[in-house]
């Protein structure tokens, strides 16, 4: 060990407990920058896959859509699967699926006293960008088959109109069953929501969802559907919300085609007593999802995000919005993100320009105190530098005990809680996991930061104690036993 | 008979500390020669410039104007690491006050100044219990220093000074803070280290009877050498 660190150790030492106090101050403060990091981390992951479950890595709407309307928009477009072949072909190893969604609600428990919503995704089961991964997520039960009764000529069990201005609304078909036989919708429903109301949300259960049609003049329709399997996307909010049913199944309930014959035809609200089944426009959708090939770099998302939106707003033209799945999440989370972020900068920043300041002032009581070793060492030939480096060293050991107690603390208390899993009631009743993604960047400014500012606090007195004049601090030395 | 050459010489030298509105004349127009195997003390009243007279040969303190050469080197024309290697390597110091590291042991102590000009750590501690064998502490070796008393600790502190084989010692009042028995012990071993090793001592004190021991006094008043006397 050269002299210069000998000393420096020696110095950490004979001053522990000021040092202590500084090292875990810093420390604190660098493991609670990083774990307040990893949650945020965390939560960003979390509405990252609950964005990307829901659209891919772009979606295209109608321009009056806006983000909030897309778990559920009601804008239809007219041309959506000529869109979607027109993005397949313009943009090699891009994948595009028209996809139909609604909101909906359900009544709880045998007297539906109270109700909970879902929105229901209408997926391609074939071709939709996302049946692959959702496939993978089964958890219970199966996915759709081809065979499942989905386009038997379903009819809603009635369709609830809003009445013209104070009019009472207007109901058809109240409680009656128009088929001879029916079978209830197969539908697909996120594990959280099963856990939630586990009396009525399971395998094989059957229940009564209103779906909102309201861009048909109809407040609802009332459905009857059978859950098939559940699901788990690893993301609580997705699973509570998120419910997947055939898109053609939904384009039928939404009425998304002509009705003919004697069956059913909206808006005109005429008879639709009869039974013929509908006729499924699937080139209609209300939106289009899109699936881009991965990037060959992966360092920087957001950026990708913007190309890959730009990419596909230039295929569909100024008449249609894209959103790309970072648009999702600035709305989601990218403002409160960016807030807590700024701020997190900021509280560490402060802390740690004080523990700096304190090393600063140890360090400067320490020179005065020690004047005479300083000049004792001068005068055995040690050169200035080894007396800079003495304190600078010191400042470097503080810097990186600091950083690795940090980093340990916070490790330690991501894999209590990772471990132990703590949950929070919140977002649509479900139970969130309080959790950690650690974020590597954060490491290292956790091991960095620390040292360089320990170095920088250090690197004044050590100046200043290095060009001392040897006979100055020995006098100075002397004066002061 | 080869003309002897001096280990130290001083060319006229000046040393003048200015203040704010002051002007402190330490040393004015010193020249002096100090050669091998002296064993020499400086003396004069307080504030006279001996000690400065000291630092200026310790390469401790640069004179303002004037030359000092260290085996016929000009050390105006060195600077930096160069001057502090050359303190470390040629020169020992003996302090009044000892100067040892509380936190170190008595033979840590002792090689430090080795350690500083780099050399190895093995060596240095073979020569230090011989050298605290000569000082007659081998025996405390391991104690901290500053557990030692104020006679003990001096003795270290000579062994310290000698761990580099220096050309040199310089001891500033290095019996300031013993009592009377702890001085004459003090003063016999420098007596003894220059006789045994022949090895120049220099020593600062304003007590007669501590001066006296210098086979050759300078006396400095005012900043200048009064009188320069050999015994025989």
């Amino acid at each position: 060990m050269s002299i210069s660190r000998y000393f420096a150790w020696n110095e950490i030492k004979e001053h522990k407990l000021i040092y202590t106090v500084i090292i875990v101050v810093i420390a604190l403060t660098m493991a609670s920058f990083m774990l307040e990091n990893a949650y945020i981390n965390y939560m960003v992951q979390v509405v990252n896959e609950t964005i990307k479950n829901v659209t891919a890595d772009a979606i295209v709407t109608n321009p009056d859509c806006d983000v909030r309307d897309l778990y559920g928009t009601e804008t239809p477009i007219e041309n959506a699967g000529e869109i979607a072949r027109l993005i397949e072909e313009k943009l090699p190893g891009y994948k595009a699926s028209v996809r139909v969604t609604a909101q909906a609600s359900y009544g709880l428990g045998a007297k539906n006293e109270s109700a909970d919503g879902c929105t229901l995704q209408g997926i391609d089961i074939k071709n939709d960008v996302v049946v692959e991964e959702l496939k993978k997520k089964i958890v219970a039960g199966r996915f759709f088959r081809e065979d499942d009764p989905i386009l038997r000529g379903h009819t809603p069990l009635y369709i609830k109109i809003k009445g013209p201005g104070d009019l009472p609304d207007i109901v058809y078909g109240s409680g009656q069953r128009l088929l001879e036989k029916d079978e209830p919708y197969p539908v697909i429903v996120g594990a959280a929501a099963a856990k939630v109301h586990p009396s009525i949300i399971g395998v094989g259960k059957e229940l009564d969802l209103y779906v909102s049609a309201a861009s048909r003049g109809a407040n609802y329709v009332s459905i009857r559907v059978k859950i098939i399997g559940l699901y788990e996307s690893g993301t609580p909010t997705v699973d509570a919300m998120i419910w997947f049913i055939p898109a053609d199944s939904l384009r039928e309930i939404k009425c998304y085609g002509k009705v003919e014959g004697k069956s059913w035809t909206i808006p005109g609200i005429g008879s639709f007593r009869g039974f013929k089944p509908i006729k499924i426009d699937r080139n209609k959708g209300d939106a289009i999802v899109v699936k881009a090939p991965p990037p060959s770099l992966s360092i920087d998302p957001m950026g990708y995000a913007e190309k890959v939106r730009k990419d596909v707003q230039s295929v569909v033209g100024k008449d249609l919005k894209v959103f790309s799945w970072h648009d999702f999440l600035l709305y989601g989370a990218g403002s409160m993100q960016d807030v807590v972020t700024i701020l997190l900068w900021g509280s560490m920043g402060v802390t740690l320009l004080l523990c700096g300041a304190a090393i600063k002032y140890v360090m400067d009581s320490i020179i005065i105190r020690k004047m005479r070793e300083i000049g004792s060492l001068k005068a055995f030939g040690a050169r200035d530098r080894v007396i800079f480096k003495i304190f600078l060293y010191q400042g470097m050991f503080i810097g990186f005990i600091s950083g690795l107690l940090g980093i340990f603390i916070a490790i330690l208390v991501m894999n209590i809680v990772n471990w132990y899993g703590l949950n929070m009631g919140f977002i649509a009743g479900t139970q969130l996991k309080i959790g950690f993604v650690v974020n590597w960047f954060t490491v290292v400014i956790a091991m960095i930061l620390p040292v360089i500012l320990s170095i920088l606090a250090a690197s004044i007195p050590a100046k200043k104690a290095a060009m001392l004049p040897p006979v100055e601090a020995l006098r100075r030395g002397e004066m002061s036993l | 008979m080869a003309k002897r050459k001096p280990i130290i010489e001083f060319q006229h030298v000046t040393k003048i500390y200015s203040g704010y509105d002051s002007k402190v004349i330490a040393l004015n127009d010193v020249s002096l020669r100090i050669f091998s195997g002296e064993f020499i003390a400086i003396t004069g009243p307080s504030g006279s410039g001996k000690s400065t007279l000291l630092h200026c040969m310790g390469l401790l303190d640069r004179p303002t104007s004037g030359k000092i050469f260290i085996e016929g080197k000009d050390t105006s024309e060195i600077t930096g690491k160069d001057v502090a290697l050359l303190r470390g390597k040629k020169i020992g110091f003996v302090f009044q006050s000892y100067n040892l590291i509380p936190r170190l042991s008595v033979i840590e102590n002792v090689i430090l100044p080795g350690l500083i000009i780099g050399r190895k750590r093995k060596e240095l501690e073979k020569k230090a219990m011989d050298l605290l064998k000569e000082v007659g502490i081998a025996h405390r070796a391991e104690h901290r220093g500053v557990h030692l008393s104020g006679g003990e600790q001096q003795r270290v502190a000579i062994a310290r000074a000698l761990i580099n084989d220096p050309i040199i010692i310089l001891a500033d009042e290095p019996t300031g803070a013993l009592d009377t028995d702890s001085s004459k012990d003090i003063m016999d071993l420098l007596k003894e280290t220059n006789r045994n090793r022949g090895v120049t001592v220099v020593f600062v004190s304003h007590d007669p009877d501590i001066a006296r021991y210098g086979r050759r006094r300078i006396e400095v008043v005012d900043g200048k050498i009064v009188s320069d006397r050999r015994r025989r």
